[in-house]
């Protein structure tokens, strides 16, 4: 063989696989906001994590079909890339084509169908990204750790980049943009092939790549549910798109409605002399709405004295400052203002929506009259939490805030706003004679607000405050609830305003110092007044340390305070209820439930027999050698425990880094970034090792990353905790850069058990390498939707502690002992 | 009174088997005059075949029925009640549900479910539908406002309870479509209008009782004080495929207003001895 095209034979498609994997990363990322958007964000949890098993199914058609493709290795690689390329929009295009309606999931079975065949559509792309790696790995059989270094380095810089793209390009032009690079990847695949064959290939992928450019526009235009709020909207005479703003975490809609007035006012009381002035509505993913008062003049805005969120301005007698958590399109500054607080600090993460009222839509609002005495600061309300400024009121959501928690579709995501640690660190800012204000929507049956009373409670008992029931306030509307917190006792002017506040709006009291149990439920009644009753339960009974009071033990739903370690606010699932919900007639027991949690067991047992039936497969086409079923197991356990070990490591840290950046946005994006690069450059010193020492080392190696992983997490549980208040006042590039260097060592060593893995098996099995490489994917989609599950119940130290065990159960499969 | 509703049934199912007979004749127009056999046999065949279908519809009309029945017994606690109103089961049981969905949902129109009519919109479970309408305890001297027509349904199955029914819905086709739906049917008790629901129809005000059925952030005050003393409104809270509970707004005789919420199923929140 001529020496230039043996170094090319034995040289991977390193840039290849680089740009494959950072595309097939983007794409995931893309598809989660393309499905929030048209659909809602749970499906797009379900759809995807399913059609991830494309990994899984990869490796099963590898098994049975290995020799053949690895014959044809180089064609078989370019094929794949160009067919992940167009499968990545094709598939998108006509699962958009065959609207599947969440909605209607339980009345309809036909929309199971359409749910199967869009998880079907959707595996594809996946499946032909992962055919292209594994297969590279099989055919350079002594670089494996090499190519799957840069594979894991190539989807960190995915991850940054379309979280950075995805600020300037909408979600549907980006759609273009992974299918144009991915099927461009192939252009630095060539070198094996001879000048003919190079401009014949060359000239199909620019072919390709053009047809992708080229296709229609209407055929990508994101084809939002028509039971979404905006699709709605839209279909009233005269409403109209102002504006659209896209981003990596929403879609900002801006809608004008001249024929109909928004009159958006949550929980507007009865005796209100005033309707909201004109509005323009503002939706986020289509869905969430928000508005923007058109504000002339002070006394249009009378009506917001008359929501429940106005009590904190009636209960103190002389707030001079506040502080704003969630700011949104500038609602609750306009309460401020009308009570003629002329400092206000208002706090809203998602930059967008501020710029709505201070630039594009500023003299609509009236940004002018207000900006001396607003400042908005563009962090998470944690984040500025750890200010040492004190405040008269502070005050936390609506009005203005999205609805939807009711409906349980926030269930799975993580909120650290609502945790004991918050309410403590909010309390901190109060001035002696501060008052804390919580508004929620209200659900029937109760759940939101209860949850958020034991919370406060528990933080209120933390911080020191011993006798909680004489510092609290709480009462609802029709269908609002507000909470007022005190370090102090209230005094009794203060407990007199509150009654004469709720009075006066017809406001229910749900708790007040010496409440008498005649004065609650009185104007929206409730079957029982279910909100006291837990007030009081929590509040006056002695509860032993550690334990709950009767009625959160008793209550249907889980309303146990949430902490930092079991962030999830919005998650009211309790296993011993679910008999009796779904003992209800007809469909009422999924009204009852929500269906967040429902969707995460659904979609766990979907994708547990999908990855059951991928993993046996390709076992009826192997023989049944004692001996090498024997082997098997080992593999098995191996694959599956690292697969899913990786995955809990790195969701946890996300989680964690979201408290530490403030910014959930970045937090998701830096934190994977630092652990696929670093786990890259953990399998990139495996290679460098193995080409030294030879293959004897991968025993030693294996040990030490394992014991080191232990080792590592433990010590970050423990000292996480301790660093994450002191970092997150830190700036912003230090709070990134922190993130890489905790992340560094973890992630490295993380890299190492899975190449060593399969380096293991090309030497002693290697038909059993695709195998390996479908049980780790399938492990991987499992271990994403088990790892939400159990921090639900064993929170995030929990589900690393498993971790650490699941690689020390890797380390015992010995599976370099595995005999050819 | 029950009889003069069971009337306006059998009077119905006259005219809808008449007009299957009258679609019967352009079919025998159009036969070759050789052909006297199917002459004889076609046109029987598709009478017989109109009445099936009607008998079929009635059929599922009734299981329609029993299924909200059994749904009223399981949801006794929070309604109050075991059996809804004879006179709303009798409308429940009149009005050709059939005739307010798309031609191909048909088959399923006396499904105990919600289904969706176009325009982001549903036609609601019959059971809600009998729960809200039981819930404004019609009187044939009654005036009702609707808020969100939507196909007419609901607005159906009031008129054939009270004197007149008022209908507003926002969106302009599906006003129209239900409009003529609702004229075609013979519904003259009910006017509808295509507006914004939030200000009423003062000029029919006050109502003995309203139903709102749209997405709302607050109740409406105008709605409130259209409403009679002793009237009541019922607004369900949900998504379109799924009412998480209804709001029974009732205004006394010296006007004053209580909502209470009412859960469509049995769930007894806590265990505890409270």
């Amino acid at each position: 063989m001529h020496p230039l095209t043996e170094k090319r034979t034995l040289t991977p498609p390193l840039i290849s696989i680089f740009i494959l994997s950072a595309a097939a990363l983007a794409y995931e990322v893309l598809l989660v906001r393309l499905f929030s958007i048209i659909q809602w964000h749970h499906f797009a949890f379900m759809v995807i994590s399913i059609a991830l098993l494309g990994y899984g199914a990869s490796g099963s058609f590898i098994t049975v079909f290995r020799n053949s493709l690895l014959e044809k290795y180089h064609s078989v690689f370019i094929t794949n890339i160009l067919l992940f390329g167009l499968s990545s929009i094709a598939c998108f295009i006509t699962v958009q084509h065959f609207p599947f309606n969440a909605l209607e999931i339980l009345w309809d079975r036909s929309q199971w169908q359409r749910l199967l065949l869009s998880y079907l559509i959707l595996t594809l792309p996946f499946f032909f990204v992962a055919n292209a790696i594994a297969l590279t790995m099989m055919r350079f059989h002594l670089k494996i750790p090499l190519v799957y270094g840069i594979d894991l380095i190539g989807a960190g810089i995915g991850a940054v980049s379309i979280m950075a793209l995805l600020q300037i390009f909408s979600p549907d032009a980006m759609l273009r943009l992974i299918s144009i690079s991915s099927i461009a990847a192939g252009f630095f695949a060539l070198s094996h092939f001879n000048d003919r064959q190079r401009q014949l290939i060359a000239s199909v992928l620019l072919l390709f790549m053009l047809a992708v450019f080229m296709t229609p526009q209407k055929w990508v235009d994101l084809r939002i549910s028509e039971y979404k709020g905006l699709a709605q909207t839209l279909l009233i005479k005269d409403a109209s798109l102002l504006m659209r703003h896209t981003s990596p975490v929403s879609q900002i809609d801006v809608v004008q409605s001249s024929h109909i007035p928004f009159r958006y006012a949550p929980g507007l009381s009865l005796q209100s002399p005033a309707a909201p002035p004109e509005q323009l509505g503002v939706f986020r993913d289509g869905d969430e709405i928000t508005v923007i008062d058109h504000v002339t003049d002070m006394s249009s805005l009378a009506y917001y004295d008359y929501m429940s969120s106005a009590a904190p301005y009636h209960v103190h007698s002389s707030p001079q400052n506040i502080l704003i958590f969630g700011s949104a399109t500038g609602a609750p500054i306009l309460l401020a203002r009308l009570h003629g607080i002329s400092r206000i600090d208002a706090v809203e993460p998602d930059k967008q929506l501020s710029l709505l009222i201070t630039d594009q839509y500023a003299d609509y609002y009236g940004w002018q009259a207000l900006k001396d005495k607003v400042t908005i600061h563009t962090i998470s309300p944690r984040g500025f939490a750890t200010s040492d400024k004190n405040y008269d009121l502070v005050v936390v959501g609506m009005p203005g805030a999205s609805t939807g928690g009711a409906a349980g579709v926030y269930a799975l995501s993580v909120s650290y706003d609502y945790t004991v640690e918050a309410i403590q660190s909010y309390l901190k800012l109060l001035a002696p004679d501060g008052l804390l204000s919580i508004t929620l929507w209200t659900s029937n049956p109760a759940r939101a607000n209860l949850k958020l009373f034991t919370t406060a409670v528990t933080a209120m008992k933390k911080s020191g405050i011993n006798n909680p029931e004489n510092n609290v306030a709480w009462i609802r509307s029709w269908n609002t609830a507000t909470l007022l917190l005190k370090n102090t006792s209230l005094t009794a002017e203060e407990i007199n305003n509150v009654r004469e506040f709720s009075q006066s709006r017809g406001f229910d009291l749900a708790w007040l110092p010496g409440i008498k149990p005649y004065e609650v439920n009185r104007f929206q009644l409730l079957q029982e007044p279910v909100y006291y009753l837990a007030a009081q339960s929590i509040l006056t009974q002695a509860i032993p340390r550690g334990s709950e009071s009767r009625f959160v033990q008793e209550y249907k739903y889980g309303i146990q305070a949430a902490t930092d370690n079991k962030p999830y606010f919005n998650n009211y699932f309790r296993w011993s209820s679910l008999e009796e919900f779904f003992s209800l007639p007809g469909q009422a027991g999924i009204s009852m439930i929500g269906v967040g949690y429902p969707i995460l067991l659904v979609t766990l047992i979907q994708a547990s027999v999908a990855a059951f039936i991928l993993i046996l497969l390709p076992l009826f086409f192997l023989g049944t050698d004692k001996q090498e079923v024997e082997g098997r197991r080992n593999i098995f356990t191996y694959f599956l425990a690292i697969g899913l070990a990786f995955l809990f490591i790195e969701l946890a840290f996300i989680q964690k880094f979201t408290l530490i950046l403030s910014q959930p946005l970045y937090a998701v994006a830096v934190a994977i970034c630092a652990f696929l690069v670093f786990s890259g450059l953990g399998s990139l010193y495996v290679q460098h090792r193995m080409k030294i020492e030879s293959n004897i080392i991968i025993p030693v190696v294996l040990r030490r990353s394992v014991t080191l992983i232990g080792l590592i997490t433990v010590l970050y549980i423990v000292l996480l905790p301790l660093v994450s208040g002191t970092l997150i006042a830190f700036p912003e590039s230090a709070r990134i850069l922190s993130v890489f260097v905790i992340t560094a060592p973890l992630a490295f060593f993380m890299g190492m058990p899975f190449p060593l893995g399969l380096a293991t098996l090309q030497q002693t099995r290697p038909h059993l390498m695709p195998w390996a490489w479908g049980i780790n994917g399938c492990a991987s989609v499992l271990s994403a939707i088990l790892a939400v599950l159990l921090a639900i119940d064993i929170g995030f130290n929990g589900v690393m502690l498993l971790a650490v065990a699941l690689y020390f159960i890797a380390w015992l499969s010995r599976i370099e002992r595995i005999k050819e | 009174m029950v009889l003069a509703y069971r009337g306006s049934l059998y009077l119905r199912g006259v005219q809808l088997r008449g007009r299957s007979e009258k679609r019967g004749s352009p079919f025998i127009d159009g036969m070759s005059s050789k052909r006297i056999i199917a002459l004889v046999f076609i046109p029987l065949v598709f009478i017989s075949g109109g009445q099936a279908v009607a008998n079929e519809y009635l059929q599922q009309r009734q299981r329609m029925i029993a299924d909200i029945e059994a749904d009223v017994r399981a949801t006794a606690r929070y309604i109050n009640k075991k059996s809804f109103s004879v006179h709303v089961m009798q409308a429940m049981d009149t009005v050709p549900r059939h005739k307010f969905v798309r031609e191909r949902l048909r088959s399923r129109a006396y499904e105990n479910r919600p289904l969706p009519i176009g325009y982001g919109q549903t036609i609601s479970q019959p059971y809600i539908v009998a729960l809200m309408t039981d819930l404004l305890q019609p009187q044939p001297e009654h005036r009702v406002l609707e808020i969100g027509t939507g196909s007419g349904y609901q607005a159906a199955v009031l008129s054939e309870l009270v004197g007149h029914v008022y209908s507003i819905e926002i969106i302009e086709e599906l006003g129209k479509s239900s409009t003529r739906r609702l004229s075609q049917l013979g519904y003259n008790n009910i006017e509808t209008r295509i507006a914004d629901g939030y200000t009423g129809w003062s000029e029919h005000a006050p109502f003995d009782g309203i139903i709102v059925t749209a997405a709302i952030s607050h109740i409406p005050p105008p709605l409130v004080q259209q409403l009679k003393r002793g009237g009541r409104m019922v607004i369900p809270v949900g998504t379109r495929f799924q009412t998480q509970y209804l709001t029974l707004v009732e205004k006394d005789m010296q006007g004053a207003i209580t909502t209470r919420q009412i859960l469509p199923v049995v769930f007894v929140p806590f265990t505890g001895g409270h």
